[in-house]
């Protein structure tokens, strides 16, 4: 141990730093207060001797900057005093003392003082250490649950719960929520719903809603069906989740006219359906286990339907809600529940209901996270994605020469159009353009190359027979060239495209079927080469089929 | 799988899902969706969602599911179909035969 004695006379000093050393210790001696000051940071001493009555400064005024100095580790202050009256004492503890020897020094009494001073001395340092770790941990902690927050935050922001058919009531029972609420439009002006509650609460619940909800925002941008959506939150959580922890689901679909609504409900609250005068219509019950829990393989993504009138509300919500309890530590339960839905229902009182929630919670704590949702079923004025329509402004010319090898091959039209749909402007009419090729080759193909009668489509079987012969006598082609020209041009946005083969013979069906109130399994084609072209006609004898399409024509 | 079919949990639709391009290549694939429905005259809902490319032998294909079921199921919907598609549709006047939406 380090042990400065600060002593104005020097055979104090002698005796004790005699006596001192041969106990162990190295000791260094001070004459007052301003050197014992002077030399404490680079001397670190572990115990300090004290004298009370010093020239320059004395005992009681550098005990405190001593004690200042040693920061948040505990420094012993022996006070060396001959004076035994009761005040001084009492100044000396005042001053920051922590103990007393007196003149004449007793060997054994100041080793065995010193070592009890070391001991909490140690005590002081090992307490400090672990302060430390601990506010190390804790701030450590705390950026990581930042960072957690921050990319929660930003992973829920295209969350949008803005919508005028839906109202919700979110009250997670700490700073991350374990339930997660989704909302989403779909490209065909759709309505996307998950309610999820995931086991326990905080933070390791509140981490499985990235992957859920990231999946969640891109399966329904691209307008994918809640049963392929369940298919792939249950992979993804089954693959991420520990054994214990899962996540119970409802995902809607509410189709853009209001009508349909496609739910699947694993493991959440029976959702419930409510008509317009305030009753229960239809309860939306848990037909599967929650998510991640089973493998891929055993997992059911099958779905149910209804169709919903005009004004029918869905009530989903996590079982927070029914297991919140009042002042009596009694349960609202599902029948409590329902009994207060009921009772605002009629009025549609969305913000009454949760008031009553409130007012049946009061100060009691809140245990789980709650979710409430109430989705007004009704046209759900979403806007409907369009593709970009602008048109490139380059003109070009492709001619495709396809031979028996490419026609018997897969579906070369497919290819064309995918090859085109590259071209800026023209993806937006790949399903119209589609339509106009693939009915002019396969009327080339069908009638003037393999001399088809479009008339046996008219029966069931028929519709089979032609196929069928279709494929034998593609099967035999031979020395067979048909020729597809496509063109744009930029001044009038018309992209024309004619066919032709080199079979001597026309096209059978120059001839339309213009009874159009009958709706026949044959001979449309055509009829739908008119409907969407803007100019149609026969060329070389009714052997090449020109057609102009409009790109500049207003869509669907 | 470019054809899909599911049942509703409760039995009461069969939802047949095709995907990418109908044409008469999903010939037998379609007809096999549609086949075996049982006696409980379910609502049969063809979705459209991820159609991107039909021609006139999809419509020829939708007619004869039409014929081919009857009065063994309660009705017909095309759903969730694309504008483009929907356009298609509509022009067919499928809304005479068909529930579209």
């Amino acid at each position: 141990m380090n042990i400065l004695i600060v002593d104005d006379q020097p055979a104090n000093q002698v005796m004790l730093s005699g006596l001192i050393k041969r106990f162990g210790h190295h000791v260094t001696c001070a004459s007052n207060g301003v050197e014992a000051i002077d030399m404490f940071t680079s001397l670190a001493p572990d115990v300090v001797l004290l004298d009370v009555m010093m020239p320059i400064m004395d005992g009681f005024e550098t005990a405190p900057c001593l004690k200042a100095l040693s920061g948040d580790v505990h420094l012993p202050i022996l006070f060396i005093t001959a004076l035994d009256d009761q005040e001084t004492l009492l100044k000396c503890l005042e001053a920051g003392g922590d103990d007393f020897i007196s003149v004449p020094f007793e060997p054994v009494v100041l080793q065995a003082k010193l070592n009890a001073h070391a001991r909490v001395r140690e005590l002081s340092h090992s307490l400090k250490g672990k302060n430390e770790a601990l506010a190390y941990h804790s701030n450590r902690m705390e950026r990581e649950q930042n960072v957690v927050s921050h990319m929660l935050a930003n992973a829920l922001q295209e969350n949008q719960t803005e919508y005028s058919f839906l109202k919700t009531y979110l009250a997670p029972a700490n700073e991350f929520n374990g339930d997660l609420v989704l909302t989403k439009g779909g490209p065909l002006g759709n309505f996307y719903l998950f309610v999820g509650d995931f086991t326990g609460h905080g933070l390791a619940p509140a981490t499985g809603a990235l992957p859920v909800s990231q999946t969640f925002f891109d399966l329904a941008e691209k307008g994918l069906s809640v049963a392929n959506m369940v298919e792939e939150f249950n992979r993804k959580l089954v693959k991420l989740l520990p054994d214990d922890m899962f996540c119970a689901a409802f995902v809607a679909e509410l189709s853009a006219n209001g009508e349909r609504l496609t739910y699947w409900n694993g493991g959440i609250p029976d959702a419930l359906l409510i008509n317009e005068a305030g009753q229960v219509e239809k309860r939306l019950v848990p037909e599967h286990m929650a998510l991640g829990i089973l493998s891929p393989e055993e997992f059911s993504s099958q779905v149910s339907h209804c169709f919903v009138e005009k004004n029918t509300r869905l009530i989903t919500y996590t079982d927070g809600v029914v297991e919140m309890t009042n002042k009596a530590d009694e349960r609202l339960s599902e029948r409590g529940f329902e009994t207060l839905l009921l009772r605002y229902a009629r009025e549609r009182d969305f913000d009454g209901l949760v008031g009553a929630l409130q007012d049946f919670q009061q100060d009691q704590e809140q245990l789980d996270d709650i979710s409430l949702v109430c989705l007004n079923c009704g046209v759900t004025n979403l806007p409907v994605s369009r593709p970009d329509t602008n048109v490139t402004h380059l003109p070009f010319r492709l001619v495709v020469y396809l031979k028996e090898d490419e026609i018997k091959g897969r579906d070369p039209i497919i290819k064309l159009v995918d090859s085109l749909s590259h071209l800026e402007g023209i993806r937006a009419h790949k399903t119209t353009l589609y339509l106009l090729l693939a009915e002019a080759f396969n009327n080339t193909l069908e009638h003037s190359v393999l001399q088809l009668d479009s008339g046996i489509k008219q029966t069931g079987q028929g519709f089979d027979e032609y196929y069928r012969t279709r494929e034998e006598r593609l099967a035999k082609l031979e020395d067979v060239e048909i020729e597809i020209d496509i063109q744009y041009q930029p001044d009038n946005s018309l992209l024309s495209f004619s066919i032709a083969s080199n079979s001597e013979n026309g096209f059978i069906e120059c001839q339309d079927n213009t009874e159009d109130d009958e709706l026949l399994t044959f001979g449309r084609g055509l009829q739908l080469i008119r409907n969407f072209s803007s100019y149609v006609d026969w060329r070389d004898d009714g052997r090449r089929l020109y057609i102009e399409y409009d790109l500049s024509l207003p869509h669907a | 799988m470019s054809v899909s079919r599911d049942f509703s949990n409760d039995g009461k639709q069969l939802v047949i899902a095709i995907k990418g391009k109908f044409d008469f290549s999903l010939v037998q694939e379609f007809r096999q969706a549609y086949s075996h429905i049982g006696d409980s005259q379910p609502t049969v809902i063809i979705d459209l969602r991820e159609t991107d490319y039909l021609d006139s032998s999809a419509l020829g294909m939708l007619l004869n599911m039409r014929k081919s079921l009857g009065s063994s199921v309660k009705g017909i919907q095309l759903v969730n179909a694309k504008p483009d598609v929907r356009r298609i549709l509509d022009i067919s006047r499928f809304d005479k035969m068909f529930v579209i939406a």
